[in-house]
C-alpha cells in the first residue's frame, strides 16, 4: 500500500512515518501543500493523509485541487482545529474521512483500514465471520462460542461484531464509541469498559482461552491466534 | 412591506400612537368648536336683543302716539306684524302664520289689550306674569305649549299699561344645530383622516423598525454576517440600522479574533500532544517491562484527560462570549436519550445505581450533534460519579413552551450548598469532587449556545436536580 502523508510538523511526521511503515505502509511524506501535490499527481497512491493547518494552504484546498487533478485515492483529514468545520463534513460525506489531534494510532490505523476497505470492489459480503473458535452468524444475529449458543443483547452483538472484524487489532474506547454507537464522545467515566466486562463475562466462560484482552491505556484487542 | 408573520395592526404600536393622537386631536378641535360655537350663540343672541330691544321701543313709540280709539287695535297690531317679518335669522318658515314673534300689549291691571301671534295669548300673558321682566332688557320666556323659549323684551307706556314683544329661540337654534351638525361631520372626516394619515405614517416607519428587528434576531448566535436592512433616508431609524450594522461588525471582528485565539491556541497545544502521545504509544507497542509500559499507560490517560480538559476549557471559553461555532442539523432527543442510556446502564448498575427514562415521546431539536451528546454524556458522566450506591437517576424528557426540557434528578447528596450559587462557574466544584470543574459549566454553556437555559438546583426531598430547556426545531 502506497500511502501520501501529507504534515508539516516534523515530530508528528516522523512518528507517524515510522508507525505507519511498521503497519506495513510504503509511506511518502510531504510538508506542504505544492510539494503535497506534485508527489500526488506523480506517484501512484493508494491512500493519503492531509493536516489541514499546512503552511502555504489550506489543506481542504489541496484536497480539492488534487480532485481536480484527477488523484482518486481516499484521504483521511487531520485537523487540530477544535469544531470540525462543514466543509470537511462535506468531504466525509464524499468517502472521506477526519480525525482530530491528538489521536490513539490504533484509531488511525483503523480509519486507513476503513477507508481503503470503502475504497474496493465490494466483494461478496460475508454473512458469517469466524474467529478462532468464535462465530457470528450476521444474519441470524447469533454468536456461538465453540458450538454454545452465546446469549448476547443486540447491542452486546453489534460490539462484538465490531471486534470480530478488526480481530487482531487494537480498538480503542473512543474508536468503539464511534463505531458501536455512533458518537464522539470521550467519557471520563468506565463506560466502555464495562460493556467490555459484560460481553467478557459472555463470551470468555470458565475454562474457555480468553478472547478479549485489554490493553490498558490503548484500548482491546480481540485475538485471532 | 408588510411583513407576513407582522401581528395584527392591533397589537401594533402604530396602533397606539395613531390612537392616542387622534384622540388629543379630537379633543383639542372639540374645545375649539365649543368655544366658537358660544361665541356664536352669544353674537347671534346679541344681535337678536339688540332687534328685540329696538323694536320694542318704535311699538312703544307707535302705541304712545296712535289715539286710543277703534282703530288702535288695528294700527298698532299692523305695526306689531309687520316688525314680525323682519326677524333677524328667520328661516323659510312652512307655515304661513308667524308663530315665531308675538306681539302683547297688557293694560294697567294686567289684563289682555292687544294680543298679535299665533294662539290666543293667554299661556303666554301667564308666562309673562309668572317671571319678573324687567324694561329694557330681554330675558328668556318659557311658554306652556311650545317646545322652544322666547326671548321677550318690553316696555312700559304712560298710561300704566305694558307692551311685550317676543322673538322664538326657534330660529337661532335652528342655526346653531345646523352649525354643530356640519361641525360634527368635518370633525368626524377630519379625525378619521388625521388617524388614517398617523397610523399610515407611524405604521411605515414603525416596519422598518419591525424589519431591523426580524433581521437582528435573525443574527443568531452562530450567523454573524447577516446585517440589518437599511434605508436611503436620513432619519432617526435608519441611523439605528447603521448603528446596529456598526455594533455587529464590532462583534463579528472580536468574535473572529477570538476563534483566531482559541483555533490557534488549540492548534499549537494540540500538535505537541499529538506527537507526545505518538511517541508514547510507539514505545510502548515495543517488547518493554510491565513496570515501565505501566508509567507510559498512565502517561497516555493523563495526556487524554489534558486533552478532555483543553476542549472543554475552549468551548466553555467560546460559549461564554457567545461564540460557540454550531453545525445544526435535526436530532432526535428521545433517540438519543435511549442510546446514550443503554450506554450509560450497565457502569451505573455496576455502581448500584438505577437510571430510568420516562420521555414523552420523539422531540426533534436543531442542534450540533456532537456537542448536544458530550453534554448529555457530561451529565451522566457527573452521576456516574458524584452519586452515592442505591441511588436511582431519573431521566425526564418533555415539552414545555415550543422547547424540549430535560430534566435529570437523583436522590443522592444533591449540590454541596457552599457552591450552589456558582455551579455553572468555571473551575466551580465540591470539595470532594476530583474533577477540573468544567462540566456544569460545559453543559450551561452548550444550553446556551442552542439558545436554551441550563439550571441547577437541590430538591426538597433531598438530591439534585438539573433542568436543561432546548427549543424545538420549528416545523
Amino acid at each position: 500500500m502506497r500511502l501520501l502523508l501529507v504534515e508539516d510538523e516534523p515530530d508528528i511526521q516522523s512518528f507517524l512515518k515510522s508507525s505507519l511503515s511498521e503497519a506495513g505502509y510504503q509511506v511518502e511524506a510531504a510538508a506542504d501543500g505544492k510539494s503535497a501535490s506534485q508527489l500526488a499527481v506523480d506517484g501512484q497512491f493508494d491512500i493519503l493523509i492531509v493536516d489541514l493547518g499546512l503552511p502555504d494552504q489550506d489543506g481542504i484546498s489541496l484536497i480539492l485541487k488534487l480532485r481536480q487533478l484527477g488523484v482518486s485515492a481516499p484521504v483521511l483529514i487531520l485537523s487540530a482545529r477544535r469544531s470540525v468545520d462543514d466543509r470537511v463534513r462535506g468531504l466525509e460525506q464524499g468517502g472521506d474521512d477526519y480525525l482530530t489531534k491528538p489521536f490513539a494510532l490504533a484509531e488511525l490505523l483503523a480509519r486507513l483500514r476503513n477507508l481503503l476497505k470503502r475504497n474496493s470492489p465490494p466483494g461478496s459480503e460475508a454473512t458469517r465471520l469466524r474467529v478462532l473458535d468464535l462465530e457470528l452468524d450476521l444474519l441470524r444475529r447469533e454468536a456461538t462460542r465453540a458450538g454454545q449458543l452465546l446469549q448476547l443483547t443486540p447491542q452486546e452483538f453489534v460490539l462484538l461484531e465490531y471486534l470480530c472484524r478488526n480481530a487482531g487489532r487494537v480498538v480503542t474506547r473512543s474508536m468503539i464509541l464511534d463505531q458501536v454507537w455512533g458518537m464522539r464522545i470521550q467519557p471520563d467515566t468506565n463506560v466502555v469498559d464495562v460493556h467490555i466486562y459484560r460481553l467478557r463475562g459472555k463470551v470468555d466462560g470458565l475454562g474457555q482461552q480468553p478472547l478479549i484482552r485489554t490493553l490498558r491505556g490503548v484500548g482491546y484487542v480481540l485475538k485471532d491466534r | 412591506m408588510f411583513s407576513k408573520t407582522a401581528k395584527p395592526a392591533i397589537h401594533s404600536a402604530a396602533w397606539r400612537i395613531s390612537l392616542w393622537a387622534t384622540l388629543a386631536f379630537a379633543c383639542g378641535t372639540m374645545l375649539v368648536f365649543v368655544f366658537l360655537h358660544r361665541f356664536v350663540a352669544d353674537d347671534i343672541q346679541r344681535r337678536s336683543d339688540a332687534w328685540l330691544s329696538g323694536e320694542v321701543e318704535v311699538l312703544g313709540d307707535v302705541a304712545e302716539r296712535t289715539p286710543k280709539n277703534s282703530l288702535y287695535d288695528r294700527v298698532v297690531g299692523e305695526v306689531a306684524e309687520l316688525a314680525g317679518k323682519e326677524v333677524p335669522n328667520k328661516l323659510l318658515s312652512e307655515s304661513n302664520s308667524n308663530d315665531s314673534v308675538f306681539f302683547l300689549q297688557t293694560s294697567g291691571d294686567g289684563s289682555l289689550q292687544l294680543w298679535v301671534g299665533a294662539g290666543n295669548g293667554a299661556p303666554n300673558l301667564k308666562a309673562i306674569q309668572a317671571i319678573k321682566i324687567v324694561s329694557d332688557h330681554p330675558t328668556d320666556l318659557h311658554v306652556q305649549g311650545f317646545g322652544v323659549p322666547f326671548r321677550v323684551a318690553s316696555i312700559r307706556l304712560d298710561d300704566g299699561s305694558y307692551i311685550y314683544l317676543g322673538l322664538s329661540e326657534r330660529d337661532e337654534l335652528r342655526v346653531l344645530r345646523s352649525l354643530r351638525l356640519r361641525f360634527f361631520l368635518l370633525w368626524l372626516l377630519l379625525v378619521l383622516f388625521g388617524f388614517g394619515i398617523v397610523f399610515f405614517t407611524t405604521w411605515r416607519m414603525l416596519s422598518h423598525v419591525r424589519e431591523i428587528a426580524e433581521a437582528a434576531s435573525r443574527i443568531g448566535h452562530s450567523d454573524l454576517t447577516a446585517r440589518v436592512p437599511t434605508t436611503k433616508r436620513n432619519d432617526e431609524v435608519s441611523h439605528l440600522a447603521l448603528t446596529l450594522n456598526r455594533m455587529l461588525d464590532r462583534i463579528e471582528s472580536s468574535m473572529h479574533q477570538l476563534h483566531t485565539i482559541t483555533d490557534s491556541l488549540a492548534h499549537d497545544l494540540r500538535s505537541p500532544l499529538t506527537a507526545i502521545r505518538g511517541k508514547l504509544e510507539m514505545s510502548l507497542s515495543a517488547a518493554m517491562q510491565v513496570e515501565q509500559a505501566e508509567s507510559i499507560v498512565s502517561a497516555i490517560e493523563e495526556l487524554d484527560r489534558l486533552t478532555d480538559f483543553l476542549n472543554k476549557s475552549l468551548d466553555v471559553a467560546e460559549a461564554k462570549a457567545d461564540a460557540l461555532r454550531l453545525n445544526l442539523a435535526p436530532l432526535n432527543l428521545d433517540e438519543l436519550l435511549r442510546i446514550m442510556i443503554e450506554l450509560y446502564e450497565p457502569s451505573m448498575s455496576e455502581k448500584g445505581l438505577q437510571i430510568r427514562l420516562h420521555s414523552r415521546g420523539s422531540f426533534i431539536i436543531e442542534a450540533d450533534s456532537a456537542l448536544i451528546h458530550r453534554m448529555i454524556a457530561n451529565l451522566l458522566d457527573n452521576e456516574l460519579k458524584h452519586v452515592p450506591e442505591s441511588c436511582v437517576v431519573n431521566l425526564q424528557l418533555q415539552v414545555e413552551n415550543d422547547a424540549a426540557l430535560l430534566i435529570l434528578e437523583d436522590d443522592g447528596p444533591g449540590f454541596d450548598p457552599e457552591i450552589s450559587p456558582h455551579l455553572f462557574e468555571r473551575r466551580v466544584k465540591g470539595r470532594d469532587s476530583n474533577g477540573h470543574g468544567l462540566g456544569l459549566a460545559f453543559i450551561d454553556a452548550v444550553a446556551r449556545a442552542h439558545g436554551g437555559t441550563a439550571r441547577a438546583s437541590n430538591r426538597k426531598e433531598g438530591g439534585a436536580q438539573i433542568v436543561v430547556t432546548l427549543p424545538l426545531a420549528s416545523v
